[in-house]
């Protein structure tokens, strides 16, 4: 699994006003390229994703129509001992802003998978992913490299 | 909002403090649909050693962000973003975000110069904890 680039992976709908709005309050973030239509147009094109919810544009709703189970992460479908996980690091970089409208499509990529390690949390595994993000027309708008920790809680068996 | 010439380095960023309610823990999953139970379940949460639900990593980075660009005006624009999850914040913490501004630059591309400015980035807890360290990289107009 290492090294294999996933299947492309096409987010069910596109960036909305809503969903940018409903993350900025949830940062409680005014930036009026989030709010103001007149100045993101003029400035950006449209409404602005806000840079940090990149993995939510692909991150699946807990439940689809007829069953379907919903896609996880790369970094969860990899078959690892442990019960639970964290994330541990994250670098993301955008050469395009992300606008209204917009249709993002994500490539992901395991990097590595650690040996077993011991940290205050418990024992496990990182798993360090990258994903590319582009858009409709192809275009690379961000890339993402993650590091999430699967373990099993200490005291727990 | 902030001109180009205007900044000096090292420069301080104004500290942001932001009070983390359980509704705010929750918007997390409704906002970012990232509904691991660890940001919406408190039974779940104290089951995996926590003291309870806790901010995902999406609001993490939308803080640090918030952080920069409040500062930087709103035609500024985050272009890079590394972070380290050292420590969660819980539902009932308050994170303390401090930012400065470590390197300016202009960088010079095929279309036109970039005005990038280096910002790093604490956020803390009210106990003074480092839960996550930021590298962060502003593109200003110019």
């Amino acid at each position: 699994m290492i090294g294999v680039a996933s299947e492309p992976r096409t987010a069910g709908t596109v960036v909305s006003a809503a969903r940018i709005q409903m993350f900025a309050a949830t940062v409680q973030d005014g930036n009026r390229s989030y709010w103001d239509a007149d100045f993101a147009v003029r400035t950006w094109g449209g409404l602005v994703a806000p840079p940090a919810l990149l993995m939510g544009w692909l991150t699946p709703l807990p439940w689809e129509p007829g069953g379907r189970p919903p896609v996880s992460a790369i970094a969860i479908r990899v078959p690892l001992p442990g019960t639970t996980f964290i994330n541990a690091a994250n670098e993301a970089e955008f050469p395009l802003p992300v606008v209204e409208g917009d249709r993002l499509t994500i490539v992901e990529e395991v990097v590595s998978i650690s040996p077993e390690k011991q940290t205050k949390l418990g024992v496990g595994h990182f798993v360090e992913t990258m994903d590319t993000f582009t858009r409709q027309d192809g275009a690379v708008v961000a890339t993402n490299r993650n590091t999430l920790f699967r373990f099993t809680p200490a005291g727990s068996s | 909002m902030i001109s180009w010439d205007e900044i000096s380095v090292p420069m301080e960023l104004p500290e942001v403090v932001d009070e983390i309610t359980y509704q705010r823990v929750v918007m997390n999953s409704g906002s970012t649909w990232d509904y691991f139970p660890g940001h919406f379940d408190p039974t779940y949460a104290e089951s995996q050693g926590h003291p309870t639900i806790f901010v995902n990593t999406m609001h993490l980075a939308g803080f640090a962000d918030r952080i920069a660009t409040d500062w930087a005006g709103p035609d500024s624009r985050v272009v890079r973003r590394k972070m380290r999850l050292a420590g969660s914040i819980y539902a009932g913490d308050t994170m303390v975000g401090r930012g400065r501004v470590v390197a300016k630059r202009c960088a010079t591309t095929v279309d036109a110069p970039r005005y990038l400015l280096d910002v790093q980035i604490e956020v803390t807890n009210q106990r003074g904890e480092l839960c996550c360290p930021v590298e962060l990289t502003l593109q200003l107009p110019g």
